[in-house]
């Protein structure tokens, strides 16, 4: 009789006060009072998320750490691509600012070294600032750097240091996702360190990819015109919808 | 070029993007091929479950059909084990809709549930009711004496023909059309019986101006204030609005009415309030319960008498634990005195506060939440606050499969790559000592906006050992707070009873070991079922046991046994009062079911009057339910079942006391006991028989008193 036992489908409850442990009790009782549950989606929602990065927490804690360390590589590289939109384009407004490949290289190392800094400090709880702060600013950053692109045919000798200045924002941005994804209690310098190896690995994607696309075109007289300001223009015009939309 | 740059971000895009769309059949109907059985949850679908439901009872109708149709002679094999495996699908189905329409429900399947209810009603009907299908199982049962069955088999012939002759199936055609019309009747009354406690609770409200509040925490305060807003809300016109404007809200409902009565210093409105508690259903209104009550007893004890019964009371009885009236009547009076007793006692603890505080009153039943927490604070006093930090949900989870790899040498390992319906429900693989797999054990414990309240026991996938060794996926869920931020979830004491609790029916449903998958781990009376779930609680509050498992989540010191032992004294605070509001509706709900069909109760206020009367009833304390609100029994299940609760107690008390008379609490030899006769068992053997063969003795209630402080032994 497998399905008659079914039918009267038993569930099991259990007390809620301890002086005599009335499950069902309360149940009956509740069913009757209150009706059927009424679902609010936003605190579904909100509550499966919490959900979410509890269970990469306990993932996390039962991982090697060799494993642990290949998983955050592969985070860093996922808040770049594909969900770090703004840092994106805040790599291509670099890249279109010259196609000299030293100075280009001195603008990245410049930002990777400063948004190193600051994502360790955040990270590891040392110094906060509010995401209420930081967001907008980082969206002036790349209008910024696309501004500068338009008007300086090459690079100046202080783009190195602006762009530092502004890899210590994108870095307390990253630790802002970070901390939304969750860092184990154990291990957590190696994950950092991998996470942050994560990030560069993207960053380099972008870059890469930018410089395939346009290998053949990069000698052509009409680069500048055609394709280095239309690019950061446009770069500079969404940076700018974010700074509105982050401040509003 | 604005082109290019667009090209680029899309690529950078769809590179990373992983297509999860994938339009295959319904998961129902396949076998599933995933670890150890357990449902593929990402794979089903709301949209799934009706045609699997459909499928599942017309495959289930085909089934029964080929087992009556069956040319050859009727067998145990051909027809009771044929039965057995019936209705594999919608099992399959029921398991995974009714679970997680209670644990991770939406508005579909809200929905579902209501449409689906009549649906399997009906289905059940065509089952249960089926002639050829009782004429089989009956050729049976006469020849069982000259059949070579084990005593697995015995039972389930037993059990089954049981179940058909308690549906009507010994009866004649005019008969059987009586049950019918009572049945629908019943149904028809117990619906209203609920609409109406529902009506009736909202009916009152007590309308509170800020001078009123004396006494209240802010807390309640502003929930109050929360109630009135929501009424305002809801209000249609704008001179009901203004009832509500700037106004403090309590209703009847226990979670507005025990905040109220505890803290309230306004005497006046605490009776009031508790008043309009107890008179629900009893207003002589369009919505009185009396009449449905009464009218109610009268058709299930006709529905007795026609079935064979002397009454109602004998017929659900029958196939619990208890046996008759005599003997549920005999356990509750020797109860009754103890409890009483102590609340006599409490009483003059109360009034000795109220006369020391210079009042000029006698303690009256609406003045028992405030006086009974100030006699808690001085006598009793346990900060929960202090507690919890020693309490997180990781370690209470260690400190329960500590206490079974003790007992029974069991293991757990925690699995992360089995998917289920949501990311705080946990997977752990139960193995044996041997090694061997077990079962699974799924713990979904935190709260959430779409579960239901309280904390329950089921399972995905039963246990049988009919066609090759099949183990159980198994589930705790439970309403437990979510961490906050980055600290642990933390639990109240009472809290880990409750997983304790849980964690007993899960190994009841873990441990189990039959053969057939009807009679697997929890099917057997409910007066038992919640014995070995209660028995383990013991576990949770043995100084020794909390010792190891209860460190401080920040300092990793071990529980102080000053903590310890407050902890258990206040076990015992307020067992008078509950015990002797618990007995007294335990049995009026017995005298209810008692009644003879030609008598009837003419009316319910006498009746329930001269039923606390006649075991003396104090005016201080109204049973935990009058009839007029006594949904268990007049809405619910617990017609004649609502002692179970107590009962289950005794067994635990008393099965406990084996251990500790042992010296040991992990005594292997009564471990090993316990786990081959209760928790292995399921419900092939009689409930006293199983008990019995743990226990070497019938139950006896003196454990229980002592555990409940009702035993003289508290101050």
């Amino acid at each position: 009789m497998r399905l008659l036992k079914v039918f009267t489908f038993c569930i099991f409850l259990c007390p809620s006060f301890v002086v005599l442990a009335h499950p069902e009790d309360e149940l009956v009782i509740l069913d009757i009072e209150q009706g059927e549950i009424n679902i609010q989606d936003q605190q579904m929602r909100a509550e499966y998320e919490a959900a979410l990065k509890r269970l990469r927490m306990r993932l996390l804690a039962a991982m090697p750490w060799q494993e642990k360390f290949l998983l955050f590589i592969r985070a860093g590289i996922e808040h770049i691509v594909p969900k770090g939109l703004d840092h994106i384009l805040f790599v291509l407004g670099l890249f279109f600012s010259s196609l000299i490949l030293g100075s280009l290289l001195w603008q990245v190392t410049a930002f990777t070294f400063a948004h190193t800094i600051t994502l360790a400090i955040a990270a590891l709880g040392i110094a906060k600032v509010p995401g209420a702060i930081v967001e907008p600013l980082i969206a002036l950053s790349i209008v910024w750097i696309a501004v500068e692109n338009c008007v300086f045919k090459q690079t100046n000798k202080w783009r190195p240091f602006i762009v530092f200045g502004f890899g210590l924002l994108h870095g307390l941005g990253f630790a802002a996702v970070l901390t939304e994804y969750g860092l184990p209690k154990g291990n957590l310098v190696p994950s950092l360190l991998a996470f942050n190896i994560g990030v560069e690995l993207g960053q380099l994607m972008v870059l890469l990819t930018a410089a395939l696309l346009v290998w053949l075109i990069r000698n052509k007289s009409w680069y500048r015109q055609r394709v280095q300001i239309p690019a950061s223009l446009m770069i500079a015009l969404v940076g700018l919808f974010w700074f509105f939309e982050r401040v509003l | 070029m604005k082109i290019l740059l667009l090209i680029v971000v899309i690529m950078l895009f769809s590179a990373c993007q992983t297509s999860t769309d994938q339009t295959s059949g319904n998961p129902f109907d396949q076998e599933w091929d995933t670890p150890f059985g357990v449902p593929p949850f990402n794979e089903i679908k709301d949209e799934h479950y009706m045609p699997a439901f459909k499928k599942g009872m017309e495959e289930n109708l085909v089934e029964i059909d080929a087992i009556v149709n069956n040319p050859e002679a009727p067998t145990f094999a051909n027809t009771l084990e044929e039965l057995e495996r019936a209705g594999k699908l919608l099992t399959k189905v029921q398991l995974v809709f009714y679970n997680l329409a209670s644990s991770n429900t939406n508005p579909k399947l809200q929905e579902l549930q209501r449409e689906l209810s009549p649906m399997v009603s009906a289905h059940n009907d065509k089952i249960s009711l089926n002639e050829g299908l009782f004429n089989r199982v009956e050729t049976i049962w006469q020849a069982r004496e000259n059949l070579d069955l084990s005593n697995e088999q015995r039972k389930l012939l037993e059990d089954t023909r049981k179940f058909f002759v308690r549906s009507g199936a010994l009866l004649n055609k005019e008969q059987k059309a009586q049950i019918t019309e009572i049945n629908s009747k019943i149904s028809g009354l117990t619906t209203e019986f609920g609409q109406n406690l529902l009506a009736e609770t909202n009916g009152f409200e007590l309308i509170l101006d800020e001078d009123d509040l004396d006494g209240l925490s802010e807390g309640i305060i502003a929930a109050a204030a929360e109630t009135a807003a929501q009424k305002m809300e809801n209000a249609e016109t704008d001179e009901e609005k203004a009832k509500y404007k700037d106004k403090y809200v309590f209703t009847p409902h226990r979670t507005s009415m025990y905040p109220f009565l505890t803290q309230s210093n306004r005497r006046d409105l605490r009776e009031q309030l508790y008043k309009s508690y107890v008179q629900r259903g009893d207003n002589d209104n369009e919505t009185d319960n009396k009449e449905i009550a009464a009218k109610i007893a009268k058709l299930r004890a006709e529905r007795a008498q026609l079935m064979g019964y002397e009454t109602h009371a004998h017929f659900m009885l029958e196939e619990r634990m208890l046996k008759t009236p005599a003997e549920v009547y005999d356990l509750l009076n020797q109860l009754w005195k103890p409890a009483l007793e102590r609340a006599k006692v409490e009483v003059a603890d109360m009034q000795a506060v109220v006369d020391k505080e210079g009042h000029d009153f006698k303690i009256a039943a609406w003045d028992w939440w405030q006086y009974s927490e100030k006699v808690r604070k001085a006598k009793y006093d346990l900060d929960e606050a202090a507690l919890k930090p020693y309490l997180s949900l990781d370690n209470v989870l260690n400190g329960v499969f500590e206490t079974t790899t003790k007992l029974w040498g069991l293991s757990f390992t925690e699995l992360f790559d089995i998917n289920v319906y949501h990311p705080d429900a946990r997977v752990w693989e139960v193995k044996d000592k041997d090694g061997s797999h077990l079962g699974i054990f799924i713990g979904d414990y935190f709260t959430r906006s779409n579960k239901r309240g309280g904390a329950w026991m089921s399972s995905f996938k039963g246990q049988s050992n009919l066609d090759g060794r099949e183990r159980p996926v198994v589930v705790n869920v439970c309403n437990f707070p979510a961490p906050v931020g980055d600290a642990p979830s933390l639990l109240s004491f009472e809290n880990v009873i409750t997983l304790f609790h849980e964690f007993g029916h899960a190994m009841h449903g873990i441990l189990t070991d039959v053969t057939y998958p009807s009679m697997a781990g929890t099917s057997g009376p409910r007066d038992f079922t919640e014995f070995p779930a209660q028995i383990l609680e013991h576990w949770a509050s043995e100084p020794e046991i909390l010792k190891s498992f209860a460190t401080h989540y920040q300092t990793g010191e071990v529980i102080p046994d000053e903590l310890i032992n407050k902890l258990l004294k206040a076990s015992k605070f307020n067992q008078g009062f509950a015990n002797t509001e618990y007995l007294a509706a335990s049995l009026l709900d017995m005298d209810w079911h008692t009644i003879k069909a030609e008598e009837g109760v003419k009316d319910t206020d006498a009746f329930e009057e001269a039923s606390l009367a006649k075991i003396g009833l104090i005016n201080e304390i109204a049973p935990r339910y009058r009839s007029t609100y006594f949904a268990h029994i007049f809405a619910g299940g617990y017609a004649a079942g609502y002692y179970s609760y107590i009962y289950s107690a005794v067994l635990d008390s008393d099965g406990f006391e084996a251990f500790k008379e042992a010296g040991d609490v992990f005594d292997s030899e009564l471990a090993a006991k316990l786990r081959t006769h209760v928790y292995e068992k399921g419900s092939t053997e009689e409930a006293m028989e199983l008990y019995k063969n743990f226990r070497g003795r019938q139950p006896k209630i003196e454990a229980l008193l002592k555990v409940r402080g009702l035993d003289g032994s508290t101050d």
